[in-house]
């Protein structure tokens, strides 16, 4: 019987055509929306990396003209020192502009043993920096005084990274070149944290390397990053504001938390997402009631043949079996073109993704594409069987 | 094949027949009812057709002709009355049941073929075959044995947009009696087709009928094709007149 379908549907090959392109069509959709439906599902199902509860950013941007690098050095350790002093204030340190949960960016590139790997997220942190997100470490230690006169710059790196760079061996002690600059330097790491995700709960962390503030360099920053007890209210919040706008003169401080700006993130990342799966529902909602529409046409188109076949010995249920089989082989033509096309994306690694990503995206679609099929043939299928034969083979 | 055949030659037949009944309609009645109207099509029929014979039937458009087929064949059920075919009673026969019985007891012949365009001749032929439990290769050269007794070797490969009505109407007999049932239904097959061709057609019914002792119960329009078979009967207002 499957030949014989086969065969029907070959010599209709110009009546299929638009159908199994509808569904191929369909098909590509539908990849489309899994994959990203599937890398956003596999982001978020890991975890965190870090803690983000009362956690709060001083953003500042000092206009104060400093004479000296020593006199930047102090004036923030004085801030620094003020600061602790609160009891509400568990832990503190300055950052670079990528915080977590912001579209601010800044990438380096590494070289080891002779292989580059960009782009790697480099973050400028202070020792209190892991304190203050309670990130977890996994190999080594983070930043202290004694990196202050380390032979190389010291540098934390996370597991993606180590993963990378070294697969299941040691990082601590091993030395990388850091391509940033035109003069290439070694770096050594002396810690791997866990992967943090800070630009929310459905975008990986990527690769990332943790450099120590250097003195220098604490002119060009303007975060804060404080972890703050859990009694600490608007109360106190004003009050810090207070106390670093009075000793910042003539900056702008701006104070927000991360929870807030975590919410405000994964919307962010959402929203385009949302907007992809509506506008793919209502391409799917059409391309289900064309199938459904074409199914009936056919139906009613073939009300002899049906008929016909009632009268040479098909029972009502294999004449529905075979108007859904028809179907469901016009769906797997389909499928096998659309698989075609999208097994490119992980062979030729479009978008940098992972081929899992890819493969079960691939398989959603397919098993989604026939129960779309199956769903639209279902009833079509019924109505051929409630044909009656001794109507149809006199209709002309 | 014989283009020949005579009267005369399918009475010496009809001599030969058996006693035994094919086909026995008693007391059928058909009423087709809609929430307003009710339509008597076909009222005390009694009719018994013996194995082996070439029955016709003939009478005014709407007189009931292709629904007392119908009901013979089993596409549709009576409203009161018994059908018996081969000594079997067919009233309470489930869809299955049914599909089965036509599969193997009944050949159909339509006035318009009913021929599947997009099926090449010999998988049209082979269609009953595909709701028995046969293999390709028994319905391949079953198919090609019933193509060659009417005559049409050598169009297996041929669409049936490529074949004259003729032909058409060949292949459609052929598909009737490739699955070799006792009894075939035939609803004007000469119907759609001149004079000659449909002679043709009717030399090959006449032969089926006397070569392999096919039952043929006829629908009909034309007095001279009506008068080549064994016994004719003529319905009137659904009712039988002779």
């Amino acid at each position: 019987m499957i030949k014989h379908l086969f065969k029907l549907i070959w010599n209709k090959k110009k009546q299929n055509f638009l159908l199994i392109t509808e569904m191929f069509i369909s098909f590509l959709v539908i990849f489309a929306v899994f994959t990203s439906l599937v890398y956003y599902y596999r982001n978020y199902k890991k975890p965190m990396g870090f803690s983000y509860d009362n956690v709060w950013v001083i953003n500042y941007q000092n206009a104060k003209k400093f004479q000296s690098t020593d006199s930047v050095t102090q004036y923030y350790a004085t801030l620094t020192a003020m600061l602790k002093s609160m009891p509400q204030i568990k832990a503190l340190s300055f950052a670079s502009g990528n915080v977590p949960f912001t579209s601010s960016m800044n990438t380096t590139g590494l070289s080891y043993k002779g292989v580059s790997y960009s782009p790697v997220n480099y973050y400028q942190t202070g020792d209190g920096y892991r304190d203050a997100f309670s990130m977890n470490l996994l190999e080594g230690r983070w930043f202290n005084q004694q990196d202050v006169v380390s032979t190389y710059r010291p540098v934390v790196i996370n597991a993606s990274l180590k993963e990378q760079l070294f697969g299941n061996g040691s990082a601590v002690g091993q030395l990388i070149s850091d391509n940033s600059n035109s003069s290439i330097k070694k770096i050594k790491i002396i810690g791997v944290v866990q992967d943090m995700k800070d630009k929310g709960d459905y975008l990986p962390s990527g690769m990332a390397l943790y450099n120590r503030i250097d003195t220098g360099a604490m002119r060009w920053l303007g975060q804060l990053i404080i972890k703050v007890s859990p009694d600490a209210d608007a109360a106190f919040e004003s009050k810090l504001y207070k106390t670093v706008a009075n000793y910042m003169k003539d900056a702008s401080v701006e104070i927000q938390h991360f929870s807030k700006k975590r919410i405000s993130t994964n919307k962010s990342t959402l929203v385009p997402i949302t907007i992809f799966c509506i506008v793919a529902a209502f391409l799917i909602i059409n391309v289900s009631l064309g199938i459904f529409g074409v199914l009936w046409y056919n139906i009613n188109r073939r009300r002899a043949e049906i008929g016909l076949r009632r009268a040479v010995g098909a029972t009502g249920n294999s004449v529905s079996a075979q108007l859904i089989a028809e179907s469901l082989i016009l769906a797997t033509l389909s499928v096998i073109i659309g698989t075609f096309f999208a097994v490119q994306f992980p062979l030729l690694n479009v978008f940098n993704l992972q081929a899992g990503i890819y493969i079960t995206a691939m398989l959603l679609a397919i098993v989604f594409i026939y129960l779309l099929v199956l769903l639209c043939s279902l009833y079509p299928g019924r109505q051929a069987a409630a044909i009656y034969p001794a109507v149809a083979l006199h209709e002309e | 094949m014989d283009n020949q055949l005579n009267h005369s030659q399918l009475i010496t037949d009809n001599s030969q027949l058996t006693t035994h009944k094919m086909i026995q309609l008693k007391n059928i009645e058909k009423v087709y009812r809609t929430d307003t109207i009710e339509t008597l099509a076909l009222s005390s029929i009694n009719l018994d057709i013996a194995k082996g014979e070439f029955l016709s039937i003939m009478g005014p458009s709407g007189c009931g002709k292709s629904t007392l087929l119908n009901i013979m064949g089993l596409l549709d059920a009576p409203s009161k009355g018994d059908i018996r075919i081969s000594d079997q009673k067919t009233d309470h026969l489930s869809d299955k049941q049914l599909a089965q019985f036509r599969n193997k007891k009944l050949g159909f012949i339509f006035q318009s073929y009913h021929l599947i365009n997009d099926l090449q001749v010999l998988d049209n032929v082979e269609l009953p075959l595909l709701y028995r439990d046969t293999t390709a290769k028994e319905r391949r050269q079953l198919a090609t044995e019933a193509l060659a007794k009417v005559g049409l070797s050598n169009r297996i490969k041929h669409f049936p947009t490529q074949l004259s009505g003729g032909q058409r109407q060949r292949v459609a007999i052929a598909r009737a009696i490739v699955g070799r049932p006792e009894i075939i239904l035939a609803d004007e097959p000469t119907g759609n087709l001149d004079s000659a061709m449909g002679n043709e057609i009717m030399d090959i019914l006449i032969n089926l009928n006397r070569n392999e002792g096919t039952t043929i119960v006829m629908v009909t329009h034309d007095e001279n094709m009506a008068h080549k078979t064994h016994r004719l009967v003529r319905l009137f207002d659904g009712s039988q007149v002779q």
